[in-house]
């Protein structure tokens, strides 16, 4: 009996992960706990691994995204796997045809009205775009819906039979039950389903045969152009061909989180050559993208947020710094950076304005009486926030040390949901890229962002006189429903001098 | 003066290459040695004989097959000076179709042998002696082939001649003894064969066209014997003698005991083509030949980086569409377009009447590879349309994977198999299994019906009309 493995419940609020990435490929074998597929959610990349030992049966295909207890594969135990007799029956020929009809796997995919907005309750089914009873493919549009505020295709979550529950017309609430897909798969494994042999054999079949993969002429081009192979592009043409619309519409998978370090970013536009290319390229949303895009636009939409700038003199910070960082990092290892001066100035100055580190639960605003600092780490999947905790009793190799450790796990895709859920507040460092002046996007629910810049040398006036000294501007985006001006600004500059001054991080002044 | 890309050689290759190098927004020029644009394919090559064969086709139907239809006419007498002059016509119409589309896509085009003096300049010797020189980024060489002379006789080009000759012929052959079975020599020898010659065919391998499909060379063999064309397989040609009036062909079984001796009024070489390289200066900007081949990487770049070559001149067969696909190979790619080339899928065809088209593997080729494979065969002679038009010899050969029933080789001899064979390259380029063919509607009454037949046998040996 094949084990069945589903998407694992990986963390509080996480509905959907995407597979990023087969490690195996179907009908490999597989050893127990061997790390099989790389999953992504919109927080984290995760591994999972065989529950046994045995041959893999993949039934959802790379990129795809799948919700929270979805049947992805199933492993066949290996003692098990090799003499599966094939289900006797007196047509041997049509079992070991290339074009086997499907075949039920006897799951039954129930899909429901999907949240859609937060205000959205109810849906109507407005057209049906297949029948019952008709053969429908994973993401093929069966249906359009309606909401008071706008319509949307429904796409099939499974391969299979559609048999339709609600009718057109009709309301339904969130999370009701729109139709049922009796899912059907290629392989003729499983021995229940030699009644629907028969009926089965006039459709169309998309099952795997010699030609799956196979590009036509015209596709081949676009996906070499593309940079994509044709093993990533799932094609709907007869037996799986991948027809001139498939290449078309095909978008490069995300990297692999092991591969990130090396790898270009994927946006790397198309190389022109002399004749200058006009290519566009469309990609599928990662979730982690799609995350960030809702995310940002929501704190934009449902906050009143706005900047308050400042400039730091850096000298005394900097002079500090070059004149204990060869001793710092002999005796911790970890070289001394200017995130731990901030992060110690930030924690010192959210200790005295307590609204800035505070956050916002319907009508109750929640004070922290510790300050768990999120910074933002650039990857190559887009931005990640993990959280340095209890920052406030740390000491500065302790900060140092962490900073390396998270922003390392964050390339390397391995940060975990926990070590980047609850933070307080939020340092971001455009500087690193150059930036000289920006404002932070609030990293909600939390109610303040501190944006450090780029240190140059400016003209500034010290006792009445012009001198150069190296200068950050810093900017810090504040939600000013729970945080005053006066309280933003006193917070700011309060950094500043601390900064400026660094003594007074050390006697609390 | 200045170009993107500049082609040298206007064949099939090269004007295709232009053509399209303009498309994408190339300046571009075309340097060509001969007053007329085409190359050989154009000139000397597939159009006249195409020309000759049809004529020689319509000459035989109306001596020996119209009485049959219905058709009383007096016995009809050759002119070969008009028949010559037809295809001198047919010639020009498509050269100066070529002009045109240089004209339309704007291309400049420059007469006289084109030689680098770099790999970025162009040195262009007109046939009065006039020098001038062009410039160009990228430069593609399409200089084609050139018959290969037998090494103990070269071309005398009055008794020894090549097919370039005998398009020109003044007088019809008694006696025309074609060395090398080939798609050249069997091409012309039938066209030669039907208005009137004797024919005598000398091979050296033991079958006619031995590069295609064993089946078609014993099908071709069996047409050509009822034509009245002798073959002789297995036999080296040792010597070739002209002797003013005649010329004498001596040629020995392989093993050397049986000699024979052919005398004949001509002797058409037709052992093969050699590539085309000559006052090109390839040697001046490091363009390495071997054999006079010009060595290509998969892109077809030569290993000057700005400097392509197509064709004849490069690897694989020497066939007009194949150079075609390669020009707009590497016009595309000049383009930063990823285009491809299936050489497997380019498709060979003989002009002989009945004519012989191919794609994909050979039975012999699949032999080798220890692939397990199935055959079906179908015979014009059992197709109802064959019957009609009395054009009965041949048949239509399907080759696919004994498990995944894909077909891997099509292989037709038959009225019409050269327009035939595009399906079969359709069918291989979308990997379809013989039954996916026999699966389709054909429609009747039509020689594709056979195509549908052979599938049909080749996927359960279930053929309807047989």
């Amino acid at each position: 009996m094949a084990i069945q493995i589903k998407i694992p419940a990986v963390g509080e609020s996480i509905s959907e992960v995407t597979i990023a990435n087969w490690l195996k490929k179907d009908g490999d074998t597989v050893k127990l706990d061997e790390v099989i597929a790389e999953l992504e959610s919109d927080k984290a990349t995760f591994e999972l691994t065989a529950p046994s030992a045995g041959v893999l049966k993949i039934l959802k295909p790379q990129g795809s995204t799948v919700p929270i207890g979805e049947l992805i594969c199933e492993v066949e135990p290996s003692q098990a796997a090799a003499p599966v007799a094939q289900p006797t029956n007196s047509k041997p020929a049509a079992s070991s045809s290339p074009a086997a009809p499907p075949k039920a796997s006897g799951g039954v995919k129930e899909m429901k009205v999907p949240t859609v907005g937060e205000s959205i309750t109810e849906v109507t089914i407005s057209t049906w775009l297949k029948k019952d009873g008709d053969f429908v493919t994973l993401d093929e549009i069966i249906a359009e819906v309606e909401s008071d505020k706008a319509t949307f295709e429904l796409p099939a979550e499974a391969t299979g039979i559609l048999r339709i529950v609600a009718k057109e017309k009709q309301t339904l609430p969130i999370g009701g039950l729109i139709c049922k897909i009796e899912i059907t798969e290629g392989a003729p494994q499983t021995s229940g389903a030699a009644p629907a042999t028969q009926k089965a054999e006039a459709n169309v079949s998309n099952d795997k045969s010699y030609a799956t993969g196979h590009p036509s002429p015209a596709a081949a081009k676009i996906l070499s152009e593309k940079g994509i192979s044709s093993e990533q592009v799932p094609g709907t043409g007869i037996g799986g061909r991948i027809t001139k619309e498939d290449a078309q519409k095909a978008q490069s998978q995300p990297a692999k989180p092991a591969e990130n370090k090396a790898a270009a970013p994927p946006s790397t536009p198309p190389v022109i050559a002399s004749g200058g290319g006009r290519n566009v390229r469309s990609e599928k949303m990662t979730s982690l993208r799609k995350t960030i895009a809702k995310r940002l636009v929501a704190v934009k939409n449902e906050t009143a947020m706005l900047t308050t700038f400042n400039e730091v003199d850096m000298k005394p910070v900097m002079d500090l710094r070059s004149k204990y960082k060869d001793q710092f990092k002999e005796k911790y290892g970890v070289g001394l950076g200017f995130m731990s001066f901030f992060t110690k100035a930030v924690c010192a100055a959210l200790r005295e304005f307590p609204a800035v580190n505070a956050s916002l639960d319907g009508d109750e605003i929640v004070y922290h009486d510790y300050c768990d600092v999120s910074i933002a780490v650039s990857t190559p999947r887009g931005l990640v926030v993990p959280v340095i905790r209890n920052a406030e009793s740390l000491t500065f190799n302790q900060i140092e040390s962490e900073v390396v450790r998270l922003a390392t796990k964050g390339r390397d895709g391995k940060l975990s949901i926990e070590e980047m859920t609850g933070g307080t507040f939020s340092i971001t460092n455009g500087g690193v890229f150059g930036s000289m002046l920006s404002t932070p996007i609030i990293n909600p629910p939390q109610s303040a962002i501190l944006g450090m810049h780029n240190i140059v040398e400016r003209p500034v006036v010290k006792n009445g006189e012009v001198v150069v000294r190296p200068i950050m501007y810093v900017a810090l985006s504040y939600d000013h429903r729970i945080v005053d001006g006066r309280e933003s600004v006193s917070f700011l500059v309060r950094v500043k001098e601390m900064l400026e001054d660094p003594g007074r991080l050390i006697l609390g002044v | 003066m200045q170009y993107n890309v500049t082609v040298i050689g206007s064949g099939p290759g090269g004007y295709v290459a232009a053509i399209r190098c303009a498309q994408l927004g190339f300046k571009t020029a075309i340097v060509e040695k001969y007053n007329t644009l085409g190359g050989t394919c154009l000139n000397v090559g597939c159009i006249p004989s195409k020309a000759l064969l049809d004529s020689s086709e319509h000459f035989i139907n109306a001596k020996e097959h119209f009485k049959e239809h219905g058709i009383d006419i007096p016995d009809p007498k050759l002119n070969l000076t008009q028949m010559i002059k037809r295809k001198t016509d047919v010639v020009k119409a498509n050269v100066d179709g070529i002009a045109f589309l240089m004209k339309k896509n704007k291309i400049d085009v420059h007469t006289g042998v084109g030689s680098f003096v770099d790999k970025n300049t162009i040195k262009i010797t007109s046939g009065d002696g006039k020098e001038k020189t062009i410039t160009a980024e990228k430069v593609i060489i399409a200089t084609g082939s050139k018959p290969t002379p037998l090494p103990f006789a070269p071309f005398d080009k009055k008794r020894i001649i090549s097919s370039t000759e005998a398009l020109e012929l003044k007088e019809l052959p008694k006696h025309l003894i074609v060395i090398g079975g080939g798609v050249i020599g069997m091409e012309l020898g039938s066209v030669f064969a039907r208005i009137g010659s004797k024919v005598t065919v000398v091979e050296f391998l033991d079958s006619l066209i031995p590069t295609m499909d064993g089946t078609m060379g014993k099908e071709l063999l069996k047409v050509a014997k009822k034509m009245g064309i002798e073959c002789f397989l297995s036999h080296k040609v040792t010597a070739v003698e002209n002797k003013g009036k005649e010329v004498i062909i001596k040629a020995e079984t392989k093993d050397g005991k049986n000699t024979i001796e052919l005398k004949g009024d001509y002797c058409l070489v037709s052992i093969g083509r050699r590539p085309y390289t000559d006052g090109l200066g390839l040697d001046k900007i490091g363009v390495e030949t071997e054999k006079g081949q010009i060595a290509v990487d998969d892109h077809l770049k030569t290993k000057v980086d700005n400097v392509y070559a197509i064709g004849d001149v490069v690897r694989g067969a020497m066939l007009a569409h194949k150079a075609e696909e390669e020009g707009v190979f590497v016009a595309e790619q000049l383009a930063g377009q990823k285009p491809h080339v299936h050489y497997l899928l380019i498709p060979g065809v003989v002009y002989t009447w009945p004519e012989v088209a191919s794609v994909g593997y050979t039975e012999e080729q699949l032999k080798e590879q220890g692939k397990a494979y199935k055959v079906g065969n179908f015979p014009y002679k059992a197709l109802g349309r064959a019957r009609a038009s009395m054009d009965t010899d041949g048949l239509v050969k399907i080759l696919a994977d004994k498990q995944t029933d894909e077909i891997l080789g099509v292989h037709i001899i038959g009225a019409r198999a050269a327009d035939m064979i595009a399906a079969g390259v359709t069918a291989m380029e979308f990997r379809a299994s013989a039954e996916d063919v026999a699966r389709m509607s054909h429609a009747h009454p039509t020689y594709m019906e056979a195509v549908k037949e052979a599938c049909l046998a080749a996927t359960a040996n279930r053929p309807i009309h047989l």
